[in-house]
Parts: structure tokens; C-alpha cells; sequence
């Protein structure tokens, strides 16, 4: 009898040694925009394909995906990804901005991954510039997850109404990618459309409403410095910023851009962007999907447009001068206190495929990160769009990079309220910088 | 020190909730005020001392968001307060069958999730054909953005009525009546009535209503977030807390400064316990604890 009860336990032990163990990734990832869906379900499908490899090995463990897919805003988002490493409960993955490593990394809230991407055919497959992206300090702190482009967009059918012939509108990327058509050319015109009762006043550029990175691309766009790469200290070239800053004083005064665009009201944006009433718009190429998807899909989706609105980089501020585009893209990164490292990387290997890439990368209007993926694509918007990285420039890769972009935003909007001159406003940059950033910053 | 046991007894429960409660959080406050705490130094915080108060006083735009709360805070009151007793006064002078659906109507946007609750006035307010309010003038525009005081205070006044109605109405409720058949028998109209017998009466319930909105607006900030987000535009209608609440919680780049917010927010708590104070002065506290004098037995 005794002997019948030993073997008993025996026979549990031995399958609960031989158990399959069940390894849960937590995945926090957001949009905002919802066709960026594919951030979360990309992680998905993959544990599938590495299950079924896992299998194959005869692994005794599999892993599942949880988490989420946020579609709110980034604010709430980001509070709950630091609430949650403040009290060690991050989640394995979390998705972010790539620019975010670089505060998170000095915050030691995520994990340097050199040791284990090279253990991974798939990442040598990734644009090189992107690592670039998500490199702080000598090290990689997260796996690039997406890119995009920043494209000046501009109405076909307006500037038609204007008197544009197909063959100029058709020629406008060319113009300002060879610097013939600048920012003040895109105030003229828009000055030229309200004048003549095209557009309705404040119509003639839109921005975004709120602030984000963009606003560093018009800056540079304008001839300013962002970074010192000798030092590794961030730049603000107070003559840059006077030339942007004016430039949207007189776009306020003249009528063409409204006093009140920081009004933090996305809808307000798309919609007045959609119901054809803006000549030139600042957006990312992933507004594209969002617009096709979400406002006009009962126009005629892409082929509606494509008929009425056109994308080119961002102009110079002078003839000649180069043009520009920015790419903030996302990163999956690793939280440090992961007990789960090794299979995470391995699971993020399994993402960073093609398929899965172009499939996000058509469903949510954004660029793809693998070099082979634009060959497996069969996609219109893709296609013409990703000239635009040529153009293409990144967030600089420092800790307190918000603090100089808060500063920067807050001259931004005193200047288009009219609270600050354009040449108090580059003072009080200029001295916030400083007082916030002390030596983490040159000002010349 | 026996006789001082019973005392402390029934003190304790109190004492305690407002130890955990008020006390610590105050200290803790403080405390982290004083250091330099931030998303990058979370781990490893260092002390500055007085620093984030010297950045405090040397931020150009302190001044603008300290009117912007004064603004808020005082047209808000005003509304919320005078509506408030509008409502109870009217309210109480028609039959309790129609006065006490018509105080449950005003109830509704208290009731309301603040965030439905902007949908709403979000509705309303936009451009044509979207807003109601620009269908119904044919100016289409955007009145949040164009109006965003006038929303603001209408938004909020409109939700904070509600609380003071019922609290005069109550107070209403308990004056004696025989004091309303001596003012009738006086020969007092309505107006006199209520001038000379309701408000004197009123007193201390006005001042708990205005002392407690204060205390309340100075520190509530969800309605400015969901309907303009401080703007728009620059700081147009940036109030204190809420930009305490930016830096120290909410940041579009997720650098958050807790130390720097905790500094605000310290200098939150000075100016309620000053405004409080005052309060208790202009209203003569002394007098209205007093034994009350309006009960006739």
C-alpha cells in the first residue's frame, strides 16, 4: 500500500516537472490613433509563431501576451507606465516614443538590450538609422517599433480654386524639396487664397493643436540647432527661433493661421482638415490611415485622398535651403526589472518580420522599419510617401529633452495668442532654457 | 489628567483621520518640495532646499496663472454662490410640489460624470453644424475656444449651484415661519422679506458655501482640463492646480517634475489656509458660533 502511494506522487511530481509552464508578457502599448491597433496585435501574433517554434523545439514553456492597447491620449498613458515602474509593477513591454529611452534609461526604469540583439537574425534587418533612435549613452535601450514621416500637407482642390494649374500643384513636393518653395512662400499663398475668398480666415495652415515633437522640426526647419553632438548638450539658436517665431506672428496677423490653434482640440483638426476647408497642413503620415479610416471613409477613403490632398517635406525658410521631415519613431522597450529578458527579446524577434511590419505599417499609416518590408508591399500611400525619409531628422537623444521642448512650446503659443512679441518670446525661451536646464544647455 | 481623558477619548478618531489625511500629506508635501524629484531621479532624489520655490518666484508666467486662479476662482464663486441662492429663494417661495423638481432638475449636472458632462457642453459649443449654440446664432464658431472664460465659469458655476441651493433651501426651511407671518403682518413685500428677514439669516450658511467653493475651486482644475486644457492658446486659462497637476503628473513627454509640483502645491495649501482665515475675519466667526438666535419656542 505504501509502496502504491509513493509511486502515486512520484507519477504527480514527474508531471508537474514535465508540465508545460505558461510564460505571461505584459504589453503596454498605445496609439493613440486606432489603426495603430497593430502595435499590441503584432505581439500577439507573434507568441503564436514562437509558440509553435517553441513547440517544435520541444520547449517546456509557452508564452501568452497580455496587456493592452491604449487609444486616449499619451498624458494618462505615460503617468501610468511611470506609476507603474515607480512601484515595480511595470509591464515586460512597454511602447514608446524611442525618444523616451533616453529619460527612461537615465531614470533606470528600462533594460539595455546590446547583450541580446545580436542573438537575433531578424534586427540585423532593421533601417540602421533607427537604432540611432533609440541609442542613449553608447547602449540600445529598446527595439524600434515603427517610424514615420512629418509631411506638409497641402490641398489640391483649393489651391486649384486658386488658379493652380495640375501641372503646378502636381510640382509642389519637387519645389520645396529643391528649396524653390519656402515658409514664406506658404504664407503668400495661403495670404493669396484668403484674399480671394478660397479659404475662410485661419484656414490657410493648420498645426497641430497641442504640443508634441513637431514643434522642434519647424524650429530646425527655420535654421535652428537642436543638439551639440561634441558635448552631448542640447542648442537653442535664438536667430532660428526669431525667424519661426515671426513667421507666425505675421501667419496670425494676416489671418492665414488662428490665434487660437492651441486649443488642444484634436477633432477640431481633423475635422476642419477633412471637410476640405485647409489649405496647408502640418501632420504625420499615420493621420493618412486616420483619415481614411475614421473621416472620410464614406467619401471614397484613400482614392478621395489622394484626389484632394498632396504631401511634401517640410519647406526651408530660405531659397535653397533644405527641406525636412522629422520621424519620431515608437519603440517596444524592456522594463528592467523583467524577470522574462531573454523570451521578451525573442518574442519582440518574432515581431520584427515583414509581414507583421508591413501589415502595421498599412493598416496605421506609418513607415516601415524593416529593409526587405517595402518590397512585400503592395501599397500606394507607402510607396509615394517614404521618399519623405530622405529627408528625415530624430529627436535628440538627451534625458531632459522635454524641458527644452516645453520651453520652446511655451514661446510658441505666447506668440500665437499675442501675449509675447516674437522677440520677447525667444527671450523667455531663452532664459526658461537656462533656468531649467542650466548646463545641459548652450544658447547662441 | 483624568479629567482630560474623556476628552482625548472622543478626539482620537479625528485626530487620527486628520493626522493620516492632512497632516502627513502636508509634511509629505513639503518634504518633497524641497528636493529636486523627477521622472529621471525618481530613484535617486536629491535635496535643493528652497530651489523649486526660487524657480517658482523667477517663472515670468506665475503672475498671469495667479490671476488666471484668482479670476477663475472668483467669477466661479460669484456664480456658483448667487445662483445657488437665486435658486433656493426662488425654489422656496413657489409650493414644494413644484419647487422640489425644479431643485432635482439643477441637480443633473452634478450628477453627470465630468467627462460626459464636457461632451455635452462640447456639443453644444462647436462649430456649425456640430455646436447647437452656432446653429442657433449662425455665427458658426467654435465657442469654447472663442469664449473659454465665459464656458469655464459657466460650466463649472453650473455644477457648484446645485450644492449651495441645497443648503439654503435647507437653511431656508429651518427659519421659524412665525417670523414670515410677523414680516407679512408687517405689511413687508417679498423683496423685503427676503432682504430683511431670509439673508441676515443666511449669514453663516453663505459663509460655509463661499469658504467650502473656495477651498474646493482652488484646488479643482477637471472641467478647465477636459474643456480647454489651459489654453488656448498660452495659459489663457491656466490655473494653479492645474498647472501643478501638469508638471507634476501629466506631461506630453513624460518628464514629470514632482518635486517642482509639490512645491505648487504647497503654496496651494498656504493660500487656502489664508483665504480661509480671511474668511473667518470678514464673516466674524466668533458671532455666528454663537448661540443661534433664530429658534422661537
Amino acid at each position: 500500500m505504501r509502496v502504491k502511494w509513493l509511486l502515486g506522487i512520484l507519477a504527480v511530481l514527474l508531471g508537474l516537472a514535465y508540465a508545460q509552464r505558461t510564460i505571461t508578457i505584459q504589453a503596454w502599448t498605445i496609439g493613440p490613433d486606432d489603426p495603430s491597433i497593430t502595435r499590441f496585435t503584432n505581439l500577439q501574433e507573434a507568441a503564436e509563431r514562437l509558440n509553435a517554434d517553441l513547440a517544435k523545439e520541444g520547449a517546456d514553456f509557452r508564452v501568452k501576451v497580455e496587456g493592452f492597447f491604449d487609444t486616449t491620449d499619451w498624458d494618462p498613458y505615460l503617468r501610468r507606465v511611470l506609476l507603474a515602474f515607480q512601484s515595480n509593477q511595470a509591464p515586460d513591454i512597454v511602447q514608446a516614443s524611442a525618444a523616451l529611452s533616453a529619460t527612461w534609461a537615465a531614470a533606470g526604469f528600462i533594460a539595455p538590450l546590446d547583450e541580446y540583439i545580436p542573438k537575433y537574425a531578424q534586427f540585423e534587418d532593421v533601417i540602421p538609422t533607427l537604432w540611432d533612435s533609440v541609442r542613449f549613452q553608447g547602449q540600445i535601450w529598446g527595439i524600434p517599433q515603427d517610424t514615420e514621416a512629418r509631411p506638409l500637407y497641402f490641398n489640391k482642390t483649393l489651391l486649384k480654386q486658386l488658379g493652380w494649374s495640375d501641372a503646378e500643384i502636381a510640382s509642389l513636393p519637387e519645389r520645396i524639396t529643391n528649396g524653390e518653395f519656402t515658409w514664406d512662400d506658404v504664407l503668400k499663398t495661403a495670404q493669396e487664397a484668403l484674399e480671394k475668398g478660397v479659404i475662410e480666415p485661419g484656414k490657410g495652415y493648420y498645426h497641430r493643436p497641442k504640443n508634441g515633437p513637431d514643434f522642434i522640426q519647424w524650429y530646425r526647419s527655420f535654421g535652428g540647432r537642436a543638439f551639440d553632438p561634441e558635448t552631448g548638450k542640447l542648442v537653442f539658436t535664438k536667430e532660428a527661433a526669431l525667424r519661426y517665431f515671426r513667421w507666425l506672428k505675421e501667419a496670425v496677423d494676416s489671418g492665414v493661421l488662428e490665434r487660437d490653434r492651441l486649443d488642444g482640440n484634436w477633432d477640431r483638426f481633423h475635422q476642419n482638415i477633412t471637410d476640405g476647408k485647409v489649405l496647408f497642413f502640418s501632420g504625420g503620415t499615420w493621420n493618412w490611415a486616420e483619415w481614411d479610416q475614421q473621416w472620410v471613409a464614406d467619401k471614397g477613403g484613400q482614392e478621395w485622398l489622394f484626389e484632394n490632398f498632396g504631401f511634401a517635406p517640410h519647406p526651408s525658410y530660405k531659397k535653397g535651403g533644405k527641406p525636412i521631415t522629422l520621424s519620431n519613431p515608437q519603440a517596444y522597450m524592456v522594463s528592467a526589472n523583467s524577470p522574462n529578458k531573454e523570451i521578451v527579446v525573442r518574442l519582440l524577434a518574432y515581431t520584427t518580420v515583414p509581414e507583421l511590419d508591413g501589415k502595421h505599417a498599412v493598416g496605421s499609416g506609418h513607415l516601415p522599419i524593416l529593409k526587405t518590408t517595402p518590397e512585400t508591399l503592395d501599397d500606394r500611400f507607402t510607396r509615394e510617401v517614404s521618399y519623405l525619409l530622405n529627408f528625415t531628422t530624430f529627436q535628440p537623444a538627451h534625458a531632459d529633452l522635454s524641458k527644452w521642448q516645453d520651453s520652446f512650446f511655451r514661446g510658441v503659443s505666447a506668440v500665437e495668442s499675442g501675449d509675447l512679441s516674437p522677440e520677447e518670446a525667444v527671450e523667455v525661451v531663452a532664459a526658461e532654457m537656462q533656468r531649467l536646464l542650466r548646463d545641459q544647455v548652450i544658447i547662441e | 489628567m483624568r479629567r482630560y481623558a474623556s476628552p482625548l477619548l472622543f478626539l482620537l478618531p479625528a485626530t487620527v483621520l486628520i493626522t493620516l489625511f492632512f497632516l502627513i500629506p502636508v509634511v509629505a508635501t513639503i518634504l518633497l518640495s524641497m528636493t529636486d524629484i523627477s521622472t529621471i531621479t525618481f530613484r535617486d532624489p536629491s535635496w535643493v532646499g528652497l530651489q523649486n520655490y526660487r524657480d517658482l518666484l523667477q517663472d515670468p508666467f506665475m503672475d498671469k496663472i495667479l490671476l488666471n486662479t484668482a479670476r477663475y476662482v472668483g467669477f466661479t464663486l460669484l456664480f456658483n454662490v448667487g445662483m445657488g441662492l437665486v435658486l433656493a429663494l426662488l425654489s422656496s417661495l413657489v409650493p414644494e410640489r413644484y419647487g422640489d423638481p425644479f431643485r432635482a432638475l439643477w441637480l443633473l449636472p452634478r450628477i453627470i460624470p465630468p467627462v460626459v458632462y464636457v461632451f455635452v457642453w462640447q456639443g453644444l459649443m462647436r462649430e456649425a453644424p456640430y455646436g447647437l449654440l452656432s446653429d442657433l446664432t449662425g455665427v458658426s464658431r467654435n465657442w469654447i475656444s472663442a469664449e473659454p472664460w465665459n464656458v469655464i465659469v459657466l460650466a463649472n458655476g453650473l455644477v457648484g449651484a446645485s450644492f449651495g441651493m441645497l443648503i439654503f433651501t435647507s437653511a431656508i426651511r429651518s427659519i421659524p415661519t412665525d417670523l414670515f407671518y410677523a414680516a407679512a403682518v408687517d405689511g413687508a413685500t417679498t423683496w423685503q422679506t427676503v432682504r430683511r428677514v431670509v439673508l441676515p439669516l443666511l449669514r453663516w450658511p453663505i459663509l460655509f458655501v463661499t469658504a467650502y467653493q473656495t477651498l474646493s475651486l482652488l484646488t479643482s482644475f477637471e472641467y478647465i482640463l477636459l474643456l480647454t486644457d489651459g489654453g488656448p492658446g498660452f495659459y489663457t486659462t491656466t490655473v494653479w492646480s492645474l498647472h501643478a497637476y501638469k508638471l507634476a503628473l501629466s506631461n506630453y513627454f513624460g518628464n514629470v517634475e514632482f518635486g517642482l509640483g509639490a512645491a505648487m502645491a504647497a503654496v496651494l495649501v498656504v493660500i487656502g489656509v489664508v483665504v480661509s482665515l480671511l474668511y473667518l475675519r470678514l464673516f466674524n466667526f466668533r458671532t455666528l458660533v454663537t448661540e443661534p438666535k433664530v429658534e422661537v419656542n
